[in-house]
């Protein structure tokens, strides 16, 4: 293009040509200059010298079975697919840091010797600052190796004012996690390690300001009461959620404050466009829903009891004597307040036991199997 | 010789092992997914739930037989006859028995991409032993 540009000026200089010829070279130069999507030198300079304003961490996990086909048949990776999204969101936001981890299966060479199973990446201003592979069993907790990762990226400068987290994997387990790691038969993974990972990069007393769990049934109590000690929105599903995952478009060429309103219009717009996408793409269901984490802490607070009694009592028997429902089928869990704090977008199935449901209330249970 | 062969036979299990569990896994996957494009590529409706229906019931089959080894645990069982259940519900739904609508002849399609999303939902904190992926992979290897 700069060359191409460079001609035409070049073209429209030569005193052998018309006057009017030169003019119109010269106007279309600059015309075709103002629509680059590049920006100016000077300007690019400007971005990179100030601090950016917008945080995003994607935890992809990719040690386990993600493989998916599309409408077409064709088979695809899901941790893949979004982590090439995700480098595509981070080169096109030049006022953000971007870090993506990306936890993949442990290979080894000849089958003796491992290799690193994760993978880093640090985007600044919209360029990959720095990639490395590392360790995913160093530290006491699940996601240690990515909080250190991330404060060593981060380094000691100030922080952005908005923060967004995406975890993108299977259902992280309320209990009992054993297996979630494909690499790690015996490691034990739960909702708990990922809180804990949050509450680290979030800091001491801070929130990240949206937080997108990509799994399936992360709208539970349960599950959202764990996070929510570390988070102001949460966008979930509260029931089965296909691999194509949540939507990242909206992320591209972030343009919004940090106020409670900025951030509840970016959390519905992400949510409603995921919805979208998903109801078009997909036969199941389709549930997003976002969670106001300070409104909905009175619902989540009054079923922690019954809840967490009804899921201890199943632990560790095979098979588990107790199924997945819509909290509001439930008596022990139905509520005057329970529909506080929702936006919920939901689309019932195609085919199956549940195509003629309207509706549900955002939230899921577990019940004693009928 | 002998250490020749002990070494061998551990690549093979080494090998396996490293494959195994996941190629059980995917390998339900593509087969399911192997059904849908078939049924897409016909024009009948009548062949495409002659593909469906015999695709479903080879895998519900198939999944009794490894259930039948001696090998599987107690543990693989239970999430067998989870897989199983799913299966013979979405037979249950082609056929419009079991307290089902049957799935229209013009709906036949989306079905069958239905079946194929349906089994692929981000729902997969279970895994099963070695042995029991290897054997699903075996038969699948045979149904195909």
């Amino acid at each position: 293009m700069t060359r191409f540009l460079q001609r035409l000026i070049a073209g429209a200089r030569q005193a052998h040509s018309t006057e009017l010829g030169s003019k119109g070279c010269v106007a279309l130069a600059v015309l075709l200059a103002s629509c680059g999507t590049v920006p100016p030198a000077r300007q690019e300079g400007q971005i990179a010298a100030s601090p950016p304003r917008y945080s995003l961490v994607f935890i992809i996990h990719g040690d386990g079975d993600y493989l998916y086909h599309d409408a077409l048949g064709n088979a695809r990776r899901a941790d893949e697919d979004v982590l090439s999204r995700a480098q595509a969101i981070a080169e096109r936001n030049p006022n953000a840091e971007v870090f993506i981890f990306h936890q993949i299966e442990r290979r080894h060479v000849l089958f003796l010797i491992p290799r690193r199973d994760g993978r880093a990446y640090y985007y600044r201003h919209g360029h990959l600052r720095e990639q490395k592979a590392y360790w995913r069993d160093q530290g006491d907790s699940r996601f240690d190796p990515e909080v250190r990762l991330y404060e060593q990226f981060a380094g000691t400068q100030p922080l952005p004012p908005v923060r967004l987290f995406f975890y993108f994997g299977h259902e992280l387990p309320e209990l009992n996690g054993a297996g979630y790691d494909a690499s790690y038969s015996e490691r034990r993974v739960s909702i708990h390690d990922l809180a804990e990972g949050v509450r680290a990069i979030a800091g001491e007393s801070a929130k990240i300001d949206l937080l997108a769990l990509a799994t399936c049934f992360g709208g539970t109590p349960y599950t959202v009461g764990a996070l929510a000690p570390h988070a102001r929105y949460i966008v979930a599903s509260p029931d089965n959620l296909h691999l194509s995952y949540f939507d990242l478009e909206p992320l591209a060429g972030l343009d919004f404050g940090s106020s409670d309103g900025d951030i509840t219009a970016f959390a519905n717009r992400f949510a409603r466009n995921a919805f979208e996408q998903l109801a078009r793409d997909v036969e199941t269901v389709v549930s997003v829903v976002v969670y106001d984490v300070d409104a909905v802490s009175g619902f989540v607070d009054s079923v922690a009891d019954a809840y967490a009694r009804t899921v201890t009592a199943a632990d560790g028997t095979i098979p588990a004597p107790i199924e997945r429902c819509d909290c509001a089928d439930e008596v022990t869990y139905t509520s005057p307040g329970m529909n506080d704090g929702l936006t919920v977008f939901y689309r019932a199935p195609r085919f199956g036991r549940m195509k003629n449901e309207p509706r549900h209330s955002g939230w899921e249970c577990w019940r004693a199997t009928k | 010789m002998f250490t020749k062969t002990v070494i061998r036979m551990l690549f093979v299990i080494g090998a396996l092992g490293y494959a195994g569990v996941a190629m059980g896994q995917d390998d339900v996957h593509n087969y399911l997914n192997d059904t849908a494009i078939k049924v897409k590529a016909t024009e009948s409706p009548a062949e495409k739930r002659e593909i469906l229906s015999t695709s479903l019931g080879g895998m519900i089959k198939a999944l009794d037989t490894v259930k039948s080894a001696p090998m599987t645990s107690d543990r693989d069982d239970a999430k067998l006859d989870r897989i199983q259940a799913t299966l013979q519900e979405k037979s249950d739904e082609l056929a419009g028995v079991n307290g089902f609508d049957r799935v229209p002849d013009d709906r036949l399609n989306a079905f069958s991409t239905y079946i194929v999303q349906d089994m692929e939902q981000a729902d997969k904190t279970f895994t099963i032993s070695l042995v029991t992926a290897l054997l699903i992979v075996i038969i699948i290897i045979l149904l195909v």
